[in-house]
């Protein structure tokens, strides 16, 4: 309980001020095409070099909780995931908000993400002795293997086709480990000069997912009839809190996995919103309408990311070990002030330690409310003409792809991918495996080349990778979710027949 | 709908093409130890596209609207615009202007209204210096993106 | 209509390049200054970086501000490729160095750099490698520890942050002095990923930043071993043996020296501005104060004292690298 003590640090003046600037703003860098969070937060250390530790980090918590919803805002709005963990928030996100619910769609995404926050920083404020031993616990075998129960997930996300997903899938694998390789430095599958930094994934998200939108637009001609009119109804908050509280099972789901997940250093962050979309989805009896603009899935999506926020702390605040990269950049806020994350943190600076966490937790209810208050303003923006939208989207393309790396390799890869994925697109296949498979390959290989060394000193692969609780329950996850994705492919596709048969005998 | 079997079977052996190429190069390429993952991987990728290709060719593959040849032609020019504006434009005469005249074309390429409407050219210019101006204020001045200036800027 | 535009495109590059000169020769810097960082944001060269080049807006360092642009991949390799082969040579990009690990992949080969590619500036820090193991291994000293190794050959695994960098230099030159064979774990994600391995216990020792071990040594998560440099570090560690004094022949050739470059062309104008300038900035007192917060060994060294650096190190890892 000792971090009730230190609330009055979040109220004083300045930092009440700075927690709010740092949540407006982290909300507008957030969503910034090709700002992610990680560089958001590396953005304002420099500001920081002049306040108090305190104070600084005050700073850089609420702008990382608030960089993370942001980045939903230009996923539902312009499906441009502001980075991985927004990616399956697109999927249902800009669906409704072309379908003129954006207004919905956003208080659902900030109402799920303020909760799934709050659970996570209170997770970190309770457990975290408990949850450091959690997130040592992954060795590179078990880190290889919950990259595998990953890639299981593919075959049954975002896809009608079962093997065009598992294809995507492999396609994103293959585009993963273009460029040169990690740990050799060998050079892999370097066609053109531009691939010799690798793929990198904010450009590649903004390709995937960006670029067949705007070519879509282009498709949809510029006669007024085949222009689809929509209207953006005003959305009440009283009503999308009834929503929320109709969708517990997805709210539950996101959570829990969004903080379990997100716990484990190297991995989390960028899976969890995806795994949580999922599983929600296979709980679901709403299968069908995933992908559609169906609520469930939004609300997963964006309680997953945000829960991991909390956890994903867990490893730099008691290991001094940064789990994702934004805690790396984070540790940086820290060492500049002489803090160092560990036990010296909340033994010697209990004041800076605690703070920081709750201005999370506040920074939290300050973003869903500033969210919601900006909602219907931004929704409006389904009413932007086709021609405009495209043009305005295809130019923050480019700014945002560029401004990652400064690299203009990075955005002729953006628009390759994108004009790619357009085509794959139109042929069932889908850019959510395929990002899947691109954030995970890296993972499975450098642990499987590290496992294999590793046991290689040790009792021989076999043993290292096949034997312990914790590798049989995960190869138990990544069995039972293929055999799941078949049995229920199967069930799909006879139901398939049948209707059509009903249709035929029609 | 759905798209032909013809298409799928051209877009179907296109993919198996990729998966060859990755195959061949991941058990040629040298050092074998920088390629033990891509080979893991390519065997699933190839085993997976000649299914995709039994599936297209058999007519099995339903899923997917494919392309008409009446939208390959309104996509065509935007298409053509993006190409330009992203792999040559951009680089040769500066993110801002290549920008603007990229959004200019592509607002009037699809602008319901017709071409000889004054007004129109006009909203959609003012519109384009608009967005242009709040772009650099976001990325020149807020987060300080040097840009390439090329001719212009 | 061809020629006018062709005339059109020469007059506008001479316009162009008269502009870019007599900016040169006017007051150089008179836009901000780009730092290439070839590792990713927060780790420790990106967050020294940031430091180091704080205070570079000030009327009397640069006058400009700097801002830094990170490019990893690859053990650096990404980011150094790409300074060397596309980063434009006019003194307003420059890209932290990591030696000896640039050194050390140009000896190993394919990449497109090699010391002759690039133009030192200054050198700002000077971080040795330590040897550390988990804080409840049941190695206590370095000698615990090479004869664990001597008994067990290539039993013991040493976690460090990639092939070529100074971490696997050090276990190259530990094994070499001792006459061990040990399994070397390169890991993905630089030091903080090998430091991950050692605190979990994945490996049973490993080799990592003094400023990272430090802290890690701080926060009670390890044990550290040895140092490998010539001489202790009196300021951060001072109880703590150097490889040298425990008897194996390991001298500094891993110590990780961190500074700025720019790219073979650039004018000399430029890196005579920038030579002179940049060190003057690296002393000031309140990045000194910044980096002794975050356990960050300083060393800054005069262009003309990191171009011997540079040739003494390519010398002695070209000896050391030969037979692998």
């Amino acid at each position: 309980m000792e971090f009730l003590n230190h609330f009055g640090g979040v109220f004083e003046p300045l930092a009440l001020m700075l927690l709010i600037g740092g949540t407006v703003g982290g909300l507008i860098l957030g969503a910034t095409p090709g700002l992610s969070p990680t560089m958001a937060v590396a953005l304002l250390i420099p500001f920081t070099f002049h306040l108090q530790p305190v104070h600084g980090l005050i700073l850089l918590g609420a702008a990382y909780t608030s960089t993370v919803a942001g980045g939903a805002v230009s996923a539902i709005l312009l499906k441009i995931p502001g980075a991985p963990a927004n990616i399956a928030t697109s999927l249902d996100g800009h669906e409704m908000a072309k379908q003129g619910h954006g207004a919905r769609a956003l208080h659902l995404s900030f109402l799920s993400s303020g909760v799934g926050g709050l659970i996570g920083v209170l997770l970190l404020i309770f457990l975290t002795p408990l949850l450091s031993q959690w997130a040592l616990a992954f060795g590179p075998s078990h880190l290889f293997w919950l990259a595998i129960v990953g890639v299981t997930v593919i075959g049954s996300l975002d896809s009608n086709s079962f093997v065009k997903g598992l294809l995507s899938g492999c396609i994103g694998l293959w585009l993963s480990m273009i460029g040169y390789d990690d740990i050799q430095g060998a050079q892999r599958f370097i066609f053109h000069d531009a691939l010799s930094g690798g793929i990198n994934i904010i450009p590649a998200l903004i390709g995937l997912f960006a670029i067949p939108q705007v070519i879509d637009m282009f498709g949809k001609g510029r006669f007024i009839t085949e222009i689809e009119t929509v209207k953006v109804p005003k959305q009440q908050f009283m009503n999308s809190l009834r929503e929320l509280r109709g969708n517990v099972r997805a709210l539950t789901i996101g959570t829990t996995f969004g903080s379990i997940i997100g716990l484990i250093p190297g991995v989390g962050g960028q899976i969890a919103g995806l795994v949580a979309y999922d599983q929600t989805r296979k709980f679901s009896p709403d299968r069908d309408k995933f992908g559609t603009g169906h609520p469930e899935g939004l609300i997963a999506a964006e309680s997953a990311n945000n829960a991991m926020v909390g956890p994903s702390l867990v490893p730099l605040l008691t290991l001094s070990i940064p789990g994702s990269p934004t805690a790396a950049v984070l540790l940086g806020g820290l060492l500049i002030h002489g803090i160092f994350p560990g036990t010296d943190l909340f033994d010697n600076h209990p004041q800076v330690a605690w703070t920081f966490i709750n201005s999370m937790l506040i920074g939290q209810i300050l973003m869903v409310a500033f969210g919601i208050y900006t909602a219907q303003w931004a929704a409006r923006i389904a009413l932007v003409p086709n021609s405009l939208m495209a043009s305005a989207v295809l130019v923050l393309a480019l700014f945002g792809s560029y401004s990652i790396q400064q690299s203009m390799g990075d955005v002729y890869i953006m628009l390759a991918l994108g004009v790619g994925m357009f085509f794959l697109d139109r042929f069932g296949f889908s850019a959510a495996p395929l990002v899947l498979g691109l954030i995970l390959g890296p993972i499975a290989e450098a642990n499987f080349i590290q496992g294999t060394q590793i046991a290689a000193a040790q009792d021989g692969p076999w043993v290292y990778f096949l034997t312990g609780p914790l590798n049989m329950l995960l190869i138990f996850f990544a069995v039972s979710s293929i055999a799941f994705s078949f049995w229920s492919n199967l069930m799909a596709s006879k139901s398939k027949k049948d209707g059509l048969a009903e249709e035929v005998t029609k | 709908m759905t798209a032909s079997r013809l298409q799928h079977t051209v877009m179907s052996s296109a993919v198996l093409a990729v998966a060859s190429l990755v195959t061949w190069l991941s058990f040629t390429e040298e050092p074998a130890a920088a390629f033990l993952f891509p080979r893991m991987i390519s065997v699933f990728f190839i085993l997976f596209a000649v299914w995709n290709f039994i599936r297209a060719v058999t007519g099995l593959a339903q899923v997917g609207v494919g392309i008409t040849p009446k939208m390959a032609m309104t996509i065509l020019p935007g298409l053509a615009v993006a190409l330009v504006y992203i792999y040559v434009a951009a680089d040769t005469l500066g993110f801002y202007a290549s920008s603007a005249m990229a959004f200019l074309a592509v607002s009037t390429l699809y602008d319901p209204a017709p071409r000889s409407d004054i007004q129109s050219w006009l909203k959609r210019i003012t519109i384009t210096l608009g967005f242009m101006a709040v772009m650099y204020a976001l990325f020149a001045i807020v987060l300080k993106v040097q840009t390439p200036t090329g001719l212009f800027f | 209509m061809k020629k006018l535009a062709k005339g059109f495109v020469i007059a506008a590059t001479a316009v162009a390049t008269t502009w870019g000169v007599s900016a040169l020769a006017g007051d150089f810097p008179d836009r901000p200054v780009g730092v290439a960082v070839s590792y990713g944001a927060g780790g420790a060269t990106d967050f020294q970086a940031r430091i180091v080049t704080m205070v570079a807006g000030n009327k009397d360092m640069l006058g400009q501000p700097v801002y830094i642009v990170n490019k990893p991949g690859a053990g650096g390799r990404v980011g150094w490729n790409w300074f060397a082969t596309k980063a434009p040579k006019d003194g307003y990009t420059m890209s932290a160095y990591n030696v000896p690990h640039f050194i050390a992949q140009s000896i190993k080969g394919g990449v497109k750099y090699s010391t002759d590619s690039f133009e030192p500036i200054a050198n700002w820090g000077a971080d040795p490698a330590v040897v550390l193991v988990g804080k409840d291994s049941k190695f206590n000293t370095i000698k615990d520890l090479v004869e664990f190794a001597k008994a067990n050959p290539g039993k013991l695994t040493l976690s460090g942050a990639g092939l070529f960098v100074g971490h696997h230099i050090a276990a190259l030159q530990l094994q070499q002095s001792t006459g061990t064979k040990m399994a070397y774990i390169p890991t993905k994600g630089g030091g903080a990923a090998a430091m991950k391995a050692v605190i979990a216990g994945n490996v049973l020792a490993g080799i990592n930043n003094l400023s990272d071990g430090y802290r890690a040594a701080k926060a009670g998560n390890v044990k550290i071993l040895a140092v490998a440099d010539l001489e202790r570090n009196k300021e951060f560690l001072p109880d703590v043996p150097t490889l040298k004094e425990s008897g194996y022949d390991v001298d500094n050739s891993s110590v990780n020296f961190r500074g700025l470059m720019v790219p073979k062309g650039t004018p000399q104008s430029a890196i005579d501005t920038l030579a002179a300038k940049v060190p003057a900035m690296f002393k000031h007192a309140r990045v000194a104060k910044r980096m002794k917060a975050g356990g960050s060994p300083i060393k800054v060294m005069t262009r003309a004292e990191v171009q011997e650096m540079w040739k003494a190190r390519q010398k002695a890892l070209a000896g050391l690298l030969k037979g692998l």
